[in-house]
């Protein structure tokens, strides 16, 4: 006795569908960053069930689920989690090491090129800036061409300019057919989504569409990233409002 | 291949950290260093102490002063006296060909301005013959010189090469402990012969040691020569039976002397050399089980520093069972290199001590350095087990939060 359980997540019922780009925003401790390490399958929840593709997680030993995160599953840091002193070719390397298959740098250099590091290849992290790191760890997480992109405020150590960049590439991606999982608690940075999904206490308390006039914005926006960043904090309202009318519209619901 | 890879990716590591890992090898380096140089130098002795045996021929015997199970009557340890070489010949003729009485002191050998220190042995003609030592330039002691208690020495090999160099030494005077002497020979290189070294000994006749030079009424041993291997047996009784008459012992008393036989001295050397290699290698033990610590001290550091790298690994895919091999494999590179630059020192060392005590003999037998590389292996992956299980232990959401 004593010790009160505290459930980080409760009732939490959530479908992506694949090709998604969903932000999952929240106060901290709002179970956001949980939710996430359980989507990941670096995390077993105490009840309730998980389904990647068709597959359910709880079912998988943890090789499987190693499997899982090595080849579906990128993850995304916000303080980038890079081993310091390895350079950022060998950084991205990593995920390979642990494939089950001969590898050739050239695919991590491949993956570099993608976010635009293909010359910083052999310098290590503490060489280089934040948003390049940030870059890194994308190129780390996408060396193996996975299914789902689960980034955990990815632009949280940045500032607003290579906030930017990065969501960029993470716009890129998701042009490609990429799944993303964005966890952020600023709002201009959600709304670039297709969906928000706002947490509170551990429980999902908006689930909102980004409608399609303001898709059709983003996509536009997308296409020139120069207008978007202009445009940012017009985004930012209208995320804002997008919110307030789904929220009436489930009331009446 | 991917073994290959995780090997790699540990080289890497370490690399990153070449102080430390340097450090960590640090205790491995001196155990096995010192099982090295503890081997071969063992191994060195053992080669240098059954050449001594061997070199005595199966058909010999020894028999010095002293007593088996500690005298009842005597206070005197001392007991063979000259007559006793005699005596034994002439009672046993159809058993033993030779005997050769023999006195072992020390002293300074002079000529002019040149001087070094000696061992003087005195004996008689049959001390060549027995041992099948011979005179390179020169001649020997011979019967005449013991009856005349002759001012005359043979110089072992490098005694002549130090006091004479290459000049002829025989008929030359020269003083030992202020005696005037003449050189009529100079013995052939022989090395070790027997408990010494012969090359650095002087021979003179035994009666003039006895008499003139030392003052001594006893022996300090008895040379015997069987006529064959097989006769040592009662060769020891006979020899036995005369020097208890020789010397009066009583029939409930026990010898005045000890004899020897090859058989037994090789016995003699493996039971000392089992006790100098149960002390040698509980040293190498101790120093192995202290590397060992260190080792898993360092990797449990590392583990500590590295807690957020294992929760990335894990995120990108790796399995536990590759975080374990990964810090296993460290521990055990850490400590294969350890044990290679251990072997290396331990051989240089004992080479050293070698070289520098000139008597010390080493030999290092090519097996030991595959063992002792086996041996590094394994205090790696001992050491490295825990530090490995904790590592792959590790909660990755905990794991990735880790300041």
């Amino acid at each position: 006795m004593g010790d009160s359980v505290v459930n980080a997540l409760d009732g939490v019922d959530l479908h992506v569908a694949a090709g998604e780009f969903v932000a999952i925003t929240g106060a901290s401790g709002s179970g956001k960053s949980t939710l996430m390490h359980l989507l990941g399958g670096l995390d077993r929840p105490t009840s309730g069930t998980l389904e990647f593709d068709g597959q359910l997680l709880s079912a998988m030993n943890e090789k499987q689920l190693a499997e899982l995160r090595n080849r579906r599953i990128g993850f995304v840091f916000q303080t980038f989690n890079l081993i310091n002193r390895t350079s950022a070719l060998d950084n991205v390397c990593v995920p390979l090491m642990y494939t089950r298959r001969s590898f050739s740098k050239k695919t991590a250099r491949a993956a570099l090129e993608r976010v635009g590091l293909g010359k910083r290849a052999k310098h290590t992290p503490s060489e280089m800036s934040g948003g390049e790191c940030q870059r890194v760890a994308i190129a780390r997480a996408i060396v193996n061409e996975p299914a789902l992109l689960l980034a955990d405020e990815p632009t949280g150590n940045l500032d607003s300019k290579t906030s930017e960049q990065i969501l960029q590439i993470v716009h890129e991606l998701h042009a490609t057919g990429i799944t993303i999982l964005l966890v952020t608690h600023e709002m201009d940075v959600a709304v670039q989504a297709d969906r928000i999904i706002q947490m509170k206490d551990g429980r999902i308390v908006e689930d909102t569409a980004v409608d399609d006039h303001r898709r059709d914005e983003i996509l536009r926006l997308n296409r020139d990233s120069h207008e978007r960043m202009f445009r940012k904090k017009a985004a930012a309202r209208t995320g804002t409002s997008t919110d307030n009318h789904s929220s009436e519209a489930k009331r009446v619901g | 291949m991917f073994h290959f890879r995780i090997m790699l990716t540990a080289l890497l590591s370490l690399r990153q950290n070449l102080l430390r890992t340097m450090l960590a090898t640090l205790g491995v380096v001196i155990g096995v260093g010192a099982v090295v140089a503890a081997v071969s130098i063992l191994e060195g002795s053992q080669r240098v102490a059954l050449g001594w045996v061997e070199g005595l021929g199966a058909d010999q015997i020894l028999i010095f002063n002293g007593s088996e199970e500690g005298s009842h009557r005597r206070t005197q340890t001392e007991s063979l006296l000259p007559k006793d070489a005699g005596l034994i010949a002439t009672e046993n003729p159809e058993w033993i060909v030779a005997t050769a009485p023999q006195y072992t002191g020390g002293g300074q050998i002079k000529y002019y301005d040149k001087n070094t220190y000696i061992s003087i042995l005195g004996t008689t003609a049959a001390y060549g013959t027995i041992n099948d030592y011979k005179v390179s330039d020169g001649r020997f002691v011979t019967p005449q010189d013991i009856l005349g208690k002759t001012m005359i020495c043979i110089l072992g090999y490098k005694v002549a090469e130090e006091l004479f160099g290459v000049l002829p030494a025989v008929g030359k005077r020269v003083k030992i402990n202020g005696k005037g002497f003449v050189v009529v020979g100079v013995m052939e290189e022989k090395g070790a012969l027997g408990f010494s070294n012969v090359d650095n000994q002087v021979i003179i006749p035994i009666s003039t040691a006895m008499g003139r030079m030392f003052g001594a009424r006893y022996l300090t041993m008895l040379g015997v020569q069987c006529v064959d291997a097989a006769s040592v047996t009662t060769c020891i009784e006979r020899v036995k039976k005369t020097l208890r008459v020789s010397h009066r012992i009583r029939a409930e008393e026990s010898d005045d002397f000890v004899v020897f036989t090859q058989e037994r001295m090789k016995q003699m050397f493996s039971q000392f050399a089992i006790l100098f290699a149960v002390v040698l290698y509980s040293i190498a033990g101790i120093s192995i089980v202290v590397g060992a610590i260190g080792i898993m001290n360092i990797m449990l550091v590392s583990v500590t520093e590295r807690t957020r790298e294992i929760g990335v690994r894990i995120a990108v895919g790796a399995r536990r069972f590759d975080i374990l091999r990964q810090f296993l494999t460290e521990a055990s590179v850490i400590s294969l290199i350890g044990g290679a630059l251990g072997i290396g020192c331990g051989w240089a060392m004992a080479n050293f001590l070698h070289k520098v005590t000139d008597t010390l003999e080493v030999y290092t037998r090519p097996s030991l350095i595959v063992i002792a590389l086996a041996m590094a292996g394994i205090v790696g992956i001992i050491s490295g087990i825990y530090p490995a299980i904790r590592a792959s232990r590790l909660d990755p959401v905990a794991a990735l939060r880790f300041e």
